[in-house]
């Protein structure tokens, strides 16, 4: 094979926004080098929003002119799907740099390289998006794994920031030799495959339809994704993680790091174990059952608002979940769906914790009481993104949500609907709780936080992104529910263009009914969103 | 069995009995010295193991990164955290290493039974042996390349991350008289500390 | 010589691993557990690389990135565990208790 043979093989023009973002981490990395701490702290933010823009960007012609997705000779494959969530990865890393900087400025750490460990945690979510063989999974998911627990750490001095990343680490290493392990028994039971197109068949082959060793594998690699998106009961690092890291790190790690999560739990799961597919689809159903139940429930007692939104986005994963274990096209619709507002909504919330944070110093949900006195903008934010993900109506959280139990509904998922509908109303109490504490309370019921609150002040450096951040995380939020049509297209259309996933129209779920259905739901969905 | 056959499964017990044994003294014996110079001892008897596999590479590879690096990393951590402590006993804890060890002979009753069971396809293609480096090399240039890229991308960061964490900063006066700012504020979260549970008792 | 041999080790080796890892309050020895439980991992795939798919190797890839990869892994491992000595003063995994419910 000589080279110009090989180069043209490769098709390298797919991965040419992950190349972007190389350049820009690669820009940041290089230029603090040159110019200095001083000046790099400033541009250095600018940068790297600019080129995951421009990653956005490409992405977006490669939807429109996706050709040929499969590259690197099978490693890596940029369909329809994996632009979507390549593109929620690139959009919650833009997201979080905005209102970053400010955050890193004020704990006095160092914030390019702040940036460049986010930018690769990015690169490797978003490589995982794609990923398409079990060396390319195992190597992009510890990019992001490493990356997530230096970015734990990085505040290095106080010991709480010590302590979660300690945890993260090990029990984020112990997950993925576990999920190896069960990478390297499904490397086996194929008869020596690594591509995932290529397992299915010669695992079926070599051992027939169903053998312990290929459930025994499945429920090594559950493990290690559903670490990696926190369902219960592999969600014991969250909720210590969530309180202890830096919040603009929390705030990836609960988007984009989840996201890229279920970008590999769809692609591993349904490309090579549709032969068990009963049973990952229990396993899962027990996870998000689970999730669901426990997230909500444990956020309840949560005095800290970083803890009772790292509980909620456990009970989050476990409304996802639904998607994905139904299996139909409105299913994994509806996951995209979610998971697009999940980002503004929650980025949105983070955004208004990190700014209360950095000007009163505390995070204790009690603190809150009166702000509405004291800062009106703070206050309709942090209240819309709220409520937005208790799914109360006219917000984008509601729709997300009717659209999830709706695709359940169709395809007979009855108990998990009507799970996931009681255990929203559990949410919709804790999130309204701290709404109530912003807004009802009369100005003599202030807390003392909010008494000694400081002059609003944007000129600061750093300030301004993190308004523009939090304008935006709220105009989407609250626009995405009235004017969701865009949203909804391009979240069945990521589906209905996916090769992979058009199987799973055939195979019948767990009715009939849904799939004489499946032409109407396109239909309602316009309905729905307009 | 013939002379080649009967050497080979010697050697195999013993590195078995060596690589299982050292395992377990990494895991139980109280000093971590001796623990560290075990976890030694098993990189090497499973570099022997590859051997056995005809892989001379990965087996060189094994020695220089894992008894070369790896080893020698964690010896120095050991030196750098060298305080002597004897941690606080914990109420039944031989309660919580019996159940964790009955766990993990149940988990490996269940693998040993899946391995029996499972009709493995044995390939009866000649193994690559000596040309394996060739092979090797060419799979990181054709089909491996993307992870192989992404691993440098991957060990520059790690490089760059464990730089950060563990050096010392410069304290926050040194900064002020440098440049003549004001000193910036200790490197920690925002946040301040909730009351600690345990102080409450 | 048979494949089932190399993959009893490597499993048994991966039940200590996961022992070492539940059990040990030093928390440098639970970054040795999380060395071996990769090692057995990598003994799997050298067997099945050997026995399964002897022209491709495709396993010995793999275990050539799992080292590396355990190598960073361990690296930064110790840079935390580094830097929490510093501020705590101790290794015991069961004093890391700043974040509890």
């Amino acid at each position: 094979m000589d080279f110009a043979n090989l180069a043209a093989q490769l098709n390298t023009g797919v991965i040419l926004p992950e190349g972007i973002v190389l350049v820009t981490l690669m820009v940041v990395l290089v230029g603090d080098l040159i110019t200095g701490r001083a000046s790099s702290s400033r541009w250095s933010p600018y940068v790297g929003i600019a080129g995951l823009l421009a990653a956005i960007v490409a992405l977006y012609f490669q939807w429109t002119t996706t050709t040929n997705p499969i590259s690197f000779l099978g490693a890596f494959n940029g369909d329809a799907l994996s632009i979507v969530f390549r593109g929620i990865v690139a959009l919650s890393c833009a997201i979080t740099l905005l209102i970053t900087a400010r955050y890193v400025e004020q704990s006095g750490t160092a914030l390019p390289e702040f940036i460049v460990i986010l930018l690769t945690a990015t690169l490797g979510g978003m490589f995982l998006s794609g990923a398409n063989e079990l060396v390319m999974i195992f190597v992009s998911l510890e990019t992001l794994s490493i990356s997530s627990y230096l970015l734990t750490g990085y505040m290095k001095r106080d010991p709480r920031s010590n302590e979660a990343s300690l945890k993260y680490l090990l029990i984020g290493a112990a997950s993925s030799a576990i999920f190896l392990y069960g990478v390297s028994l499904v490397y086996g039971l194929s008869g020596g495959e690594t591509r995932l197109s290529a397992i299915t068949t010669s695992i079926v082959a070599n051992n027939g339809e169903q053998s312990l060793g290929v459930v025994v594998a499945l429920v090594f690699v559950i493990a290690g994704i559903a670490f990696k998106i926190a369902a219960v009961p592999f969600h014991q690092w969250t909720p210590d993680v969530y309180e202890g890291s830096p919040t603009p790190v929390v705030a990836f790690l609960s988007v984009g790091s989840k996201a890229a999560g279920f970008a590999l739990a769809v692609r591993l799961l349904v490309s090579a174990f549709p032969m068990v597919s009963e049973q990952w689809r229990f396993v899962l159903t027990a996870l998000a059952i689970l999730s669901m139940v426990l997230g909500n429930v444990v956020a309840l007692a949560q005095t800290s608002m970083k803890r009772m939104l790292a509980y909620s986005s456990i009970a989050q994963a476990g409304f996802v979940m639904i998607g994905l274990i139904i299996g139909t096209d409105a299913g994994y619709a509806s996951m995209v769906f979610y998971l697009l507002v999940y980002l503004f909504m929650n980025l949105g919330g983070f955004a208004c914790v990190i700014l209360f944070t950095l000007r009163t110093g505390t995070d204790e949900i009690t603190e809150y009481s009166g702000l509405y006195q004291k800062d009106p903008l703070l206050t309709l934010c942090l209240s819309i993104c709220l409520l937005s993900l208790g799914g109360i109506p006219p917000l984008a959280g509601f729709f997300a949500k009717i659209y999830l139990f709706w695709a359940g509904w169709q395809s007979g998922a009855y108990t998990l609907v009507l799970l996931g509908l009681v255990t929203s109303v559990i949410s919709i109490y804790y999130y309204i709780r701290v709404v109530k504490m912003m807004v009802v309370k009369e100005p003599e019921e202030m807390s003392d936080a909010v008494k000694n609150y400081p002059e609003i002040d944007w000129k600061l450096p750093g300030m301004r992104p993190l308004q523009v951040g939090l304008v935006v995380c709220l105009v989407a939020t609250s626009l995405a529910g009235i004017l969701s049509n865009p949203l909804f297209t391009l979240a069945n259309n990521s589906v209905l263009r996916t090769p992979l996933l058009t199987p799973a129209t055939i195979a019948p779920p767990a009715s009939g009914t849904a799939l004489l259905d499946q032409p109407s739901i396109h239909s309602s969905n316009s309905t729905l969103g307009g | 069995m013939n002379l080649a056959d009967g050497v080979q499964l010697v050697s195999f017990a013993v590195l078995a009995a060596m690589m299982l044994g050292a395992a377990l003294g990494v895991v139980l014996l109280a000093n971590i010295v001796y623990s560290a110079f075990l976890l030694g001892l098993v990189f090497v008897s499973m570099s022997g193991m590859y051997i056995l596999l005809n892989a001379g590479f990965v087996a060189a590879a094994q020695v220089l990164i894992y008894v070369g690096a790896v080893n020698v990393l964690i010896l120095f951590g050991i030196m750098l955290v060298n305080k002597r402590e004897d941690f606080a006993p914990v109420k039944n804890v031989w309660l919580g290493r019996a159940a964790t060890g009955a766990v993990c002979l149940g988990l490996f009753a269940l693998l040993g039974t899946m391995i029996l069971a499972t009709p493995w396809v044995i390939s009866i293609a000649p193994p690559a042996g000596d040309d394996a480096m060739v092979v090797i090399g060419k799979h990181f240039f054709s089909d491996f390349l993307l992870p192989f890229e992404l691993a440098s991308v991957l060990l520059l960061m790690a490089m760059i991350g464990a730089i950060v964490l563990a050096r010392r900063d410069l304290l926050p006066d040194e900064l002020a008289d440098q440049d003549g700012r004001e000193p910036p504020v200790a490197l920690k979260l925002p946040e301040r500390p909730r009351e600690l549970i345990s102080g409450k008792k | 010589m048979q494949l089932e041999y190399f993959l009893l080790v490597a499993a048994a080796l991966f039940c200590i691993g996961i022992y070492g890892l539940v059990t040990s309050r030093n928390a440098i020895r639970v970054l040795m557990s999380i060395e071996l439980l990769l090692n057995s991992v990598n003994l799997n795939l050298m067997a099945f690389s050997n026995y399964l798919d002897p022209q491709g190797i495709r396993g010995q890839v793999f275990a050539v990135f799992v080292i590396s990869i355990a190598a960073a892994e361990a690296a930064v491992g110790l840079a935390i565990v580094l830097a929490i000595y510093r501020n705590r003063d101790t290794v015991d995994m069961e004093q890391f208790n700043l974040l509890k419910w």
